[in-house]
């Protein structure tokens, strides 16, 4: 261990004096209050103004729609009397520190607030062409493709499934473009003709794969075999249309969404990084408390509160 | 609306126990409802002049009716069903009392995330779906219908209530309190405790249900169906749950608000007011019960909530208001039990049979299961049609979530939990949902099934093609894969027609597809059934398909049977039509994977019924058997590096079922 110069050795066993420790716990306390007192909520005078009464007057013909008699006023006053009374003696007395329910409450209106202000103003044409311009992948259409495809069974062909598949290819490239292929290949319940679909449509009924393999075709010839999740499929790809952005009007309530979410995170953490600024943050973590506390819980952990399920 | 029923529950086990004994054997005369092959359903309304061919399945006569022109292309014709639609008629957002408590995400979140937008689950975690689904009903209970929404914006109309003001407190606390405090709204229902009814509420949040179902709804790429869930549980406790689903939009819609437990917990009031919707509107509307399997033998019971024994009024209604059964969620599968299906080795699966949704439950009797799973309710109808004239348990079969995260998740590689709280973790496979009496759990939530969506035969993606085949009950369930699987039944089919390229032309024409009934045979001779079956593109292999026949014999007694129809990998089926090797596994526990190096992925079969007697009352279903693959549970224990005990199961034999095609003899 390294040797403390001597005057940090005298400032330690100063502080750690009983007596010294008392007054300036004391001191600190006295400012506290002091400062608490000054705020009005703390304090001991409760003034009610015409203007609470009316509110809750205003709350009362909410509900019962009509105007509190004289006997319901008293009571609504007694009564906010009495909620602040015990609002600031458990105030006072700490009750709201440790709870809960009460921090993330407080924390909640916070965090509610600079979402009320960032829903407040809509956000302009300008904001939303630029958001839609920067995440232009996202908003992109799919590529669409409409093919026609004759289906080769690998459990029917086996081992001549590769030579059937090349003779039926040259067979339909020397036939005519309309010609009725519903009877060639091997039957599958999947449509022959795809009128123009998307990507994920052809995928959904095909496969992944096949539906890239399908939209890298040269239109207006036949090709393959492709394979998909059932066998070998021979495809005519009649119409190709490239993925494109749609324009914003087509897709503003989209772009919109997107934009306001992510306002609403940008501004919490901007909020917090400027608290951040005006607080002094230590994390006294011990290296082994972190690592017992990450592990998974043991099994058979008490019961406490059973969950519903409907 | 007032408060119609008030049935405790001596007087509801009395109720039950006079049904069972009151099962008597009187025969009136069958079913006149039997409709033939190719003649429209009486029970259409014929003053509905609009009614296309599609809402009547009867396309074969549609594509008669226009044929007086001349003809070429072969095209023109087809207005039968093409393709399927997937989708999931059960989610719950923050509108629910249950799900609001902890998720703070709206029907919109589910809408976009259905559609296939990444979102940020309830819990923040990035979430974003492998395909997106074609058509989605968000399903907010009816009861306290948007309460969290308004609780969590302290309105001061609201709060003016104790329990409500106790409850947004325990709300804003989140967490475990906001858990407690939907298990406070849950009870409150269960025990008809309406702590809060504001019917400007309820109608501010209805209208904003359906301002979001008309924003999202986008006929031809995505369907947003207005629907509510009417949370019926009397006993309390016992599961009668309904999902209303209506055909139409805002403007109808928002002629009526969502009919709550508190209006009544009595299904044949819910259905008074389904008929008064439409009555009012000139719309249409039907209601779905889920998760028979927590009902404690009421779900499909032989006597109505008062006790009293079935009508031949009480099963028209049924039949016309529910025309499905969502049958697999996540709280289980609703097919069928051991219990009841000893000869099934697949009937094990997903079971919730330990009683029913009261914490703590109140547990299972054996005697209650055969009037809660799907299979021998449907065996059940075809008694009761027998003897009042018209079957109410003639359903056909969806799956959905049920999920209360706002996120419809299914795949087993892509599970979000059913509740928030149950959003991916390294712990939640062992939350308690429910508890028995002696505090042990009863559901805890790796017994969660990731599943089920439902599959709707259908020519387009709007609310009225998708509503019309669930009408007609062309539609089935899955567990998750994306199966496709068509039937038709018929008396003139051959072998040869499964490989015809106009397949689908054929079986409307000359049959009746799923959730068809078969009027009797011209010649006695036995129905054939042709079924065809693709895996799902980007999932596992199958291992086999099956048809589950039931029926009724001449001594009114009830059977069931399985018959394998097509097999993977070259095995043999026996002569007692049963493949009893199994297809095996490839699944690899530790590291959550599968290959389809086993199994096919393409089967079909035409079968022809070995033991058809056309006098029994009889029906068929398909159940396709995907080979197995890694369950929720294995990806969790591979992502989070955690170990389950030997108990969580880590495969899954994922499967769907069909709706049933009906035999009636008709007389």
């Amino acid at each position: 261990m390294t040797t403390m110069p001597d005057h940090r050795k005298k400032w330690r066993r100063w502080i750690r004096e009983p007596l010294v420790q008392f007054v300036a716990i004391g001191f600190l306390l006295f400012l506290f209050y002091a400062w608490r007192s000054d705020t009005g909520t703390n304090s001991y005078s409760i003034v009610v103004t015409q203007g609470q009464i009316d509110a809750l007057a205003a709350r009362f013909v909410g509900i019962w729609k009509r105007p509190p008699n004289e006997q319901e006023v008293k009571y609504m006053i007694d009564d906010f009397v009495r909620e602040e009374m015990a609002t600031r003696e458990a105030t006072r007395l700490g009750l709201d520190r440790d709870d809960v329910i009460i921090r993330r409450r407080l924390r909640q209106k916070l965090e509610f607030a600079v979402e009320d202000n960032n829903n407040a103003s809509p956000p302009t044409d300008a904001e939303l062409q630029a958001y839609l311009d920067q995440h232009a992948e996202k908003f992109r259409a799919e590529p669409q493709v409409a093919f026609r495809q004759v289906f080769l069974n690998p459990a029917r062909r086996r081992s001549t499934i590769t030579q059937d598949a090349k003779v039926l290819l040259a067979r339909l490239s020397a036939s005519e473009v309309a010609a009725d292929v519903r009877p060639l290949g091997d039957p599958l319940m999947l449509p022959s003709e795809m009128p123009l679909s998307s990507r994920s449509e052809v995928a959904g009924l095909f496969g992944n794969e096949f539906a890239a393999e399908v939209l890298k075709l040269k239109p207006g010839r036949w090709s393959g075999p492709i394979e998909s999740a059932y066998g070998l499929h021979l495809v005519f790809a009649s119409e190709e249309v490239q993925g494109r952005l749609p324009s914003l009007t087509q897709i503003r309530p989209l772009v919109e969404e997107d934009v306001l979410s992510e306002r609403r995170d940008r501004e919490i953490n901007a909020m917090y990084d400027h608290l951040l600024e005006r607080y002094h943050v230590t994390v006294k973590a011990d290296a082994n408390a972190v690592a017992a506390h990450s592990s998974s819980q043991p099994a058979g952990k008490t019961i406490t509160a059973p969950k519903d399920i409907d | 609306m007032k408060r119609m029923v008030n049935c405790p529950l001596t007087l509801l086990l009395a109720v039950v126990l006079v049904a069972i004994g009151g099962c008597s054997k009187s025969e009136q005369a069958p079913s006149t409802s039997v409709q033939a092959p190719s003649t429209p359903s009486p029970a259409t309304r014929a003053a509905d002049e609009d009614i296309k061919c599609e809402a009547l399945g009867d396309f074969a006569n549609c594509a008669v009716q226009k044929s007086t022109l001349p003809q070429y292309s072969p095209y023109v014709e087809q207005n039968f069903p093409n393709r399927v639609y997937w989708g999931d008629t059960h989610n719950h957002t923050s509108f629910s009392f249950d799900a609001g408590f902890g998720n703070p995400l709206g029907p919109e979140v589910a809408y976009r995330f259905a559609r296939g937008e990444e979102v940020t689950s309830s819990q923040g975690v990035r979430a974003k779906l492998s395909r997106s689904l074609d058509f989605l009903v968000v399903s907010d209970h009816a009861e306290f219908i948007g309460l969290p929404d308004l609780l969590r914006a302290n309105d001061p109309e609201l709060l003016k209530n104790a329990t409500a003001a106790r409850w947004a407190k325990m709300l804003h606390a989140g967490g475990e309190e906001g858990t407690k405090a939907a298990i406070e709204a849950v009870l409150a229902i269960f025990k008809r405790n309406e702590v809060f009814k504001d019917p400007k509420v309820t109608r501010s949040i209805w209208e904003k249900v359906t301002s979001i179902a008309t924003q999202y709804n986008d006929p031809g790429h995505f369907t947003a169906f207005n629907g509510f869930e009417w949370t019926s549980a009397p006993g309390p406790g016992n599961n009668l749950h309904r999902v209303v689903i209506f055909r139409d939009g805002a403007q109808r819609a928002n002629q009526v608000l969502p009919f709550s437990a508190f209006d009544s917990e009595n299904p044949e009031d819910l259905w008074k007011y389904l008929a008064g919707y439409e009555q009012k509107t000139g719309g249409q509307v039907l209601a779905i019960p889920h998760n028979g399997n927590l009902s404690n033998g009421m779900m499909f019971a032989l006597a109505d909530l008062s006790g009293n024994p079935l009508t031949r009024q009480y099963a028209e209604n049924r039949a016309r208001w529910e025309p499905l059964a969502e049958v697999t969620q996540t709280k289980g599968d609703s097919e069928t039990h051991p219990h009841l299906s000893p000869d099934d080795e697949f009937a094990n699966f997903e079971r919730w049979d330990f009683g029913n949704m009261m914490n703590p439950v109140v547990p299972k009797q054996p005697d209650m299961l055969q009037y809660e799973y799907a299979r021998s309710a449907l065996k059940l109808g075809l008694k009761l049609e027998k003897q009042l004239g018209a079957n109410p348990y003639k359903f056909g079969m969806i799956g959905s979530t049920d999920t209360h995260t706002s996120l419809s998740t299914v795949d087993e590689d892509n599970f979000y939990g059913k509740m928030p709280t149950s959003e991916p973790s390294p712990e939640r496979w062992k939350e308690v949902f429910l508890l028995n009496a002696d505090k042990t759990p009863a559901a805890a939530a790796w017994q969660v099934q990731a599943a089920g969506l439902v599959a709707v035969w259908a020519r387009e993606n709007t609310r009225d093609a998708l509503f019309d085949s669930m009408k007609r009950k062309e539609v089935y369930a899955s567990t998750g894969p994306r199966i496709t699987v068509r039937v038709f039944a018929g008396w003139d089919f051959n072998a040869g027609d499964l490989d015809r390229p106009d397949f689908a032309a054929q079986g409307y024409k000359r049959g009746v597809p799923m959730g068809g009934t078969l009027a009797k045979s011209p010649t006695s001779a036995a129905p054939t059934i042709l079924i065809r079956a693709l895996r799902d593109p980007e999932g596992a292999n199958l291992d086999r398909v099956q048809i589950i026949k039931g029926w009724l014999d001449g001594k009114d007694e009830l059977h069931e049977r399985i018959f394998d129809v097509a097999v993977s990998d070259g095995r043999k089926i026996g002569s007692e039509g049963r493949c009893k090797k199994s297809v095996g596994s490839t699944v690899d526990i530790p590291n959550a994977t599968y290959t389809n190096a086993i199994g096919a992925p393409l089967l079909s079969s035409s079968w022809k019924d070995p033991d058809f007697n056309p006098q029994e009352r009889a029906f068929y279903y398909i159940r396709v058997i995907q080979i197995p693959t890694p369950r929720w549970t294995a990806y969790d224990q591979k992502r989070f590096g955690i170990k389950m005990p030997d108990y969580v199961p880590m495969t899954v034999t994922e499967r769907v079922y069909t709706s049933p095609v009906w035999y009636s003899p008709a007389q």
